[in-house]
């Protein structure tokens, strides 16, 4: 009977271990190509940012978002920003790094689907004088599709 | 519809803001790295969507970060930081408000690489700090790349590390600001 109870506690012991050491090991995942939370594209993101941020808060942010829009500027370190050039207004997407190379995929001018997780927003930010706009981040983010 | 005097007014008044604008370069992709040497496991994370500002002409320099971009290679280091460490849903974003106190050794107009040194004010976790710190500005055509590395103390900005991984997680942070800025265009 002692040696069924030994052996039962150190099973589990050994399975919870197991758990942990899974747990503490396991990489944040590639979310580019999962299903996402939300679809939308970047004048509609940005508009529900501007008419009820709160709101758009509970919808967006921390959550998988799809976001089709027009490339406005790439940085070739790892991001993609999505917009109209004529507006500051901006979708900032940071590249996953098992996307670093996504950038490539795309053109500035031309429209991409990029998903990511919503991590933050600023409305109508101003910085030393200088009217940055709204701009919504995407981290974890990807180009989903090739442009169009 | 302007009387010539009006015009001239409205001609000086547009070239002013031209050339105000002409002194400020920005990004809303900058990079900044966070480093943390443990005995456990070195700790690293990486954001890439940081808002940053500089004034060439005061040498005023404004950083803007938010706290969730940062990207972890392993999933519960990241709920860790965000949850126990910074509390990213009560304090979302982190700030630096600074100047270079050596601005005018620095040729906006001649490419070259100048070193800085910078002093301001970071926000993280709701505690606002002084900073000192050198680094460098490097002038390429119409853009600019900012670098600096510098380290600060976690019990500095009330930043609790839970007493089972005390003795495992640094209180020692190193920052790594990597970033390019455009001139922006009138």
């Amino acid at each position: 009977m002692k040696k069924k109870i030994s052996f039962v506690v150190i099973l589990v012991l050994a399975v919870g271990a197991l758990i942990l050491y899974k747990l503490y090991h396991e990489t944040t995942p590639d979310i580019v190509d999962s299903k996402p939370e939300r679809v939308t594209d970047v004048s509609t993101l940005i508009n529900d940012f501007h008419s009820d941020s709160m709101a758009a808060r509970k919808k967006y942010l921390d959550r998988v978002v799809e976001v089709t829009g027009i490339v406005k500027s790439i940085d070739t370190s790892g991001a993609i920003v999505l917009g109209n050039r004529e507006d500051a207004a901006s979708v900032v997407c940071g590249l996953d790094r098992r996307h670093m190379k996504d950038y490539e995929q795309v053109k500035v001018g031309s429209s991409a689907v990029i998903q990511g997780r919503c991590t933050g927003f600023e409305i109508a930010e101003e910085m030393l004088g200088i009217n940055l706009g709204t701009t919504i981040q995407l981290s974890f983010a990807g180009v989903k599709q090739k442009n169009k | 519809m302007f009387n010539k005097k009006g015009t001239v007014f409205f001609l000086l008044l547009l070239s002013a803001s031209f050339c105000f604008a002409q002194d400020k370069f920005f990004t809303k992709t900058g990079k900044v790295n966070f480093f943390s040497k443990a005995s456990m496991e070195d700790i690293e994370a990486r954001n890439k969507t940081v808002t940053a500002v500089l004034d060439s002409k005061t040498g005023a320099v404004q950083f803007a970060i938010q706290m969730k971009g940062f990207e972890f290679e392993k999933q519960l280091m990241q709920q860790h930081f965000n949850e126990n460490y910074v509390e990213s849903d009560k304090y979302p974003r982190a700030e630096f408000k600074g100047v270079i106190t050596n601005n005018n050794e620095i040729n906006y107009g001649h490419e070259g690489s100048y070193p800085t040194k910078v002093t301001g004010k970071m926000t993280l976790h709701g505690v606002t700090r002084k900073i000192e710190t050198t680094g460098s500005v490097k002038v390429d055509g119409e853009n600019l790349k900012i670098e600096s590395v510098f380290n600060i103390q976690l019990t500095d900005y009330k930043i609790k590390i839970p007493a089972v991984v005390k003795e495992k997680v640094s209180n020692n942070i190193r920052i790594t600001v990597d970033t390019k800025l455009e001139k922006l265009k009138a």
